[in-house]
């Protein structure tokens, strides 16, 4: 069940929510909007769901435009951000609730609310009222209650915003596992890139109501085609006139490399991070591991040099260089397999990394 | 609240100034009402209270009271979802509507429907004449003032928990599937259900003691336009008739007293409706 | 793209308004044209409007409201309605510490009590008051007809207005701010009136404005004992009298129902935006 989206564009006065956005979802596979606070991942996600009507451009789900339909016919699942739960219904209610109104017959809807509960592990919790559920319960009720209609197109808001750190690493996996066990079409947004690249399987990079590029984590993070996407996905530093990844830099013993000072030294676990300033005046900073600092033997105040790491770079490289792209500019997926004239979709044969 | 009480020999002066004031001004009146009206005994209280003019006006206000609430329930709940949910031109006038009846006199209220709606000075006179309708000096009369003056007590209960509660969970039942009447059957009314009940309490409660508007649009006629407040005027002003005044004073007392016991509960239900709700 | 719902906003607006309009919008549109004699003659144009011409008769309405009896009812409003204010204003700021500040058995039935003016019909307040303190007063206070009765019966009624007015934002107080005078070497007193007062003033020029609006309007708990003289005849009640007349003394009730509304409308609005002004310059 991929989502096609073509030249959307949704304005809220005179501000742009998202402007001219031209995108592939592939079908099966859990892709990730990321962007920070305000660039329009949210307005898209409402959009795909048919909460919002866009201004220009439509939207396909499988083929089918459903830029007109209303949200009750489109057969998604939406899980919201503060997880919309009806507080005056127990849980079996309320993930019994898309069933009901379909007018499914009581049986089947109540062995499909046991089939849910068991599947989210919440079946203890099945006659309990919200007011009673911790968050992770709560987001994973919102899941049930979304996937009891069988959506075709799963959309979740920011799942795991609201939740401590360790919840939101559980949820994570969860989440993980759950969408190989099911498969059908996920959509998540979500402002953290680290959870974007841990989950997803491609990923949509957006800013300021543009997208900034699409594909896989690992090609966003090597291959980024502008200075956003770089320093969005990652930790980033400027070297020889560029945006580099500090760790792709490294300190050597003075005399060889850009000559430098270091200035501070910030033990971060396993890593340290080295902060140096340049002969002319630029701070920059490094990330080494502890043994190769320590085999630096070198402390605050003294000499060095600095120089890029040989071997495999991320550094920006410009769009004209990075990937094929369909003339009018829309970004193709699948850059390690070139098919230019294609508009590429991601399915299991090219993705990186992730096998499912 | 973390203010420490003063010591306890400053609390007292203000204690009993405060406890004196309210004890003289309403807690004598409100006892004083039930001594005198059972001091010749239960038996005669009853008897007035049987009384065919005493059960007429009962009948009537209930029969009012009947038609007014649902529809200022349903008045209260349709312009709260519209005040909450949408922007439209006019929002401002329509919310100051509402206040509009019981910002001013209810004897105002009752002139004005007169004014409007009399048979031969009213602007709609003639034509309501016209087609053998009555509203001065009739029950539609009195349902009407009854209407304006308990108008905005829906609204104003359940506006607030509207905007509170937010449009987040019918967005949901919206991906879910489910309809508009639905939703506002299954979603909506389900969490505003302790405002709508408190503002029907308030609506029952004032249109059962309203006296002024009532005073102005009803004509007074016995056994016909009497509701009971105006039951208990006309006995003493026309017939000095103390204990029938009091019997049907005691009743209203009674009523009203009921809907505050009600009201405190139901605050104390929203109170913990609010708890969830954050 | 959603039809059914447009249709029934639109349908549901329509009918609302309509309910409005015959409900309040009409009559107090047909109240201010009979009290200050607006008319509309159509010279026989029909729905011509440009040809109509637009009659008032402000002179009728101005030399009514000035009349001897009518000058005095509403000065008798206006006096008592103030004073009554004025008096709870400052019942209501000592019955709201009470209640938020002291802890005694039974301050729930207090809570009760001072919801009871609110919830008793107007008419039970008048019944209990001219048997309490009339002809057979059983505390030996006959005020009938006299207006102590008359400013008494709405100081019941207004009560719950000016403390329940006060009592949140007395709840809201956390202390601290006196905490901290006291520390600088404040006085009870002082603290009281420099810390606590200024930030009550908001909540206490709106109750009063509530309990002014309130008093000026009453009728059931007045029209038993003020009995029939002059000097106690409020406005409220002088036009209860003149509706009962022939129409000529009915069109007067209704100009003085509009000197009623303005004079209430102007001290509403006026408190109102006094309120305002003081909340503005604690909340900035």
């Amino acid at each position: 069940m991929s989502i096609s989206l073509d030249r959307v564009t949704k304005r809220f006065g005179v501000a742009f929510g998202v402007e001219d956005v031209t995108a592939e979802i592939p079908s099966g596979a859990l892709t990730a909007i990321l962007g920070p606070s305000g660039a329009g991942k949210s307005t898209l996600l409402r959009l795909i769901g048919g909460l919002l009507t866009p201004d220009a451009g439509r939207i396909s789900i499988d083929g089918e435009d459903v830029t007109d339909v209303d949200p009750r016919h489109r057969n998604i699942g939406f899980c919201f951000q503060s997880y919309a739960p009806f507080r005056h219904m127990t849980v079996a209610k309320n993930v019994g609730y898309g069933l009901r109104a379909r007018k499914r017959p009581r049986a089947e809807i109540a062995a499909r609310v046991t089939e849910m509960l068991e599947l989210v592990r919440l079946s203890d919790l099945a006659n309990r009222y919200p007011a009673q559920l911790s968050g992770g319960e709560l987001q994973r009720m919102a899941l049930a209650r979304a996937l009891a209609i069988e959506p075709r197109v799963l959309l979740l808001d920011e799942p795991f915003g609201a939740l401590d750190a360790q919840v939101r690493g559980e949820l994570r996996t969860w989440i993980k596992e759950l969408h190989d066990q099911i498969h059908v079409t996920t959509v998540l947004v979500t402002h953290d890139q680290n959870e974007a690249m841990e989950v997803a399987d491609c990923l949509l990079v957006l800013n300021d109501g543009r997208i900034e590029q699409a594909g896989t984590p690992t090609e966003l993070y090597d291959r980024p085609v502008s200075e956003f996407v770089l320093r969005f996905l990652g930790p980033s530093t400027t070297f020889e006139g560029t945006s580099v990844r500090p760790h792709d830099l490294v300190v050597v013993p003075a005399g060889g490399g850009t000559p430098a000072a270091v200035t501070e030294v910030a033990t971060l676990g396993f890593e340290i991070r080295v902060s140096l300033r340049l002969d002319d005046g630029t701070s920059i900073w490094v990330q080494s591991s502890r043994a190769e600092y320590d085999a630096l033997g070198v402390s605050v105040g003294d000499r060095v040099g600095v120089q890029r790491r040989p071997g495999v770079s991320s550094h920006l490289v410009p769009p004209a260089a990075a990937a094929p792209t369909e003339p009018d500019g829309a970004p193709v997926f699948g850059v390690d397999e070139q098919r230019p004239g294609e508009r590429g979709v991601i399915d299991a044969a090219n993705l990186t990394g992730r096998q499912s | 609240m973390s203010v420490a009480a003063p010591s306890a020999s400053r609390r007292w002066p203000l204690r009993i100034v405060v406890l004196g004031y309210l004890a003289a001004l309403v807690g004598l009146p409100v006892v004083y009402l039930f001594v005198k009206a059972f001091s010749s005994g239960f038996g005669a209280f009853w008897h007035e209270v049987s009384q065919p003019g005493s059960v007429g006006a009962l009948e009537l206000s209930a029969k009012i009271a009947a038609v007014v609430v649902p529809v200022n329930t349903i008045v209260g709940v349709a312009a709260a979802l519209l005040l909450a949910r949408r922007r439209f031109v006019g929002r401002r006038f329509l919310d100051l509507t509402f206040d509009v009846p019981i910002a001013v006199s209810p004897i105002i209220v009752g002139v004005a429907l007169f004014f409007a709606y009399a048979e031969r000075i009213g602007w709609f006179g003639p034509w309501l004449l016209h087609r053998g309708i009555m509203v001065i000096f009739s029950p539609l009369g009195i349902a009407l003032a009854s209407m304006a003056v308990s108008l905005p007590y829906v609204l104003r209960s359940v506006l607030p928990v509207l905007i509170e509660v937010g449009e987040v969970q019918e967005s949901a039942a919206r991906t879910l599937g489910a309809g508009p009447w639905r939703r506002f059957f299954t979603i909506t009314l389900p969490a505003i259900r302790w405002g709508v009940l408190y503002g029907v309490t308030l609506t029952l409660a004032r249109t059962l003691g309203e006296f002024g508007a009532v005073l102005i649009v009803s004509g007074n006629i016995q056994g016909k336009t009497q509701t009971l407040p105006i039951y208990i005027y006309d006995a003493w002003d026309q017939n000095y008739d103390a204990l029938a005044s009091y019997a049907g004073a005691v009743v209203l007392a009674l009523i009203s007293i009921t809907a505050l016991v009600v009201l405190s509960i139901l605050r104390g239900r929203e109170r913990k409706l609010h708890v969830n709700i954050a | 793209m959603r039809p059914l719902s447009a249709v029934g906003a639109v349908g549901g607006a329509t009918l609302l308004v309509g309910y409005l309009s015959v409900v309040v919008l009409i009559p107090i549109a047909a109240l201010a044209a009979h009290g200050l004699g607006i008319s509309i003659d159509t010279h026989g144009q029909g729905f011509a409007f440009w040809d109509w011409s637009l009659h008032t008769n402000f002179a009728g309405f101005w030399h009514t409201v000035t009349q001897p009896t009518a000058l005095q009812a509403i000065w008798l409003s206006l006096w008592l309605s103030l004073g009554v204010a004025a008096l709870n204003a400052v019942a209501g700021i000592a019955i709201a510490w009470v209640l938020v500040r002291d802890e005694f058995p039974g301050k729930g039935l207090v809570e009760g009590v001072i919801d009871l003016p609110f919830a008793l019909p107007t008419i039970v307040a008048g019944i209990v008051f001219l048997f309490l303190y009339g002809a057979s007063s059983p505390v030996h206070l006959d005020l009938y007809e006299t207006r102590t009765i008359l400013f008494m019966a709405l100081l019941f009624v207004t009560l719950p207005f000016s403390v329940r007015a006060v009592q949140p934002v007395l709840e809201s107080l956390d202390g601290h701010a006196e905490a901290a005078a006291r520390s600088l070497g404040a006085s009870g007193f002082r603290t009281y009136r420099t810390i606590v007062l200024p930030s009550l003033l908001p909540a206490v020029l709106s109750g009063f404005g509530l309990a002014f609006a309130r008093a000026i309007g009453e009728v059931g708990s007045l029209i038993l004992v003020a009995g029939g003289l002059a000097h106690t005849t409020t406005a409220s009640l002088l036009i209860y009298n003149l509706m009962q007349g022939p129409p000529s003394t009915q069109v007067e009730a209704a100009s003085v129902s509009v000197a009623l509304l303005v004079l209430s409308l102007v001290l509403l609005s006026s408190s109102s935006a006094l309120s305002h002004h003081f909340s503005r310059r604690l909340t900035a």
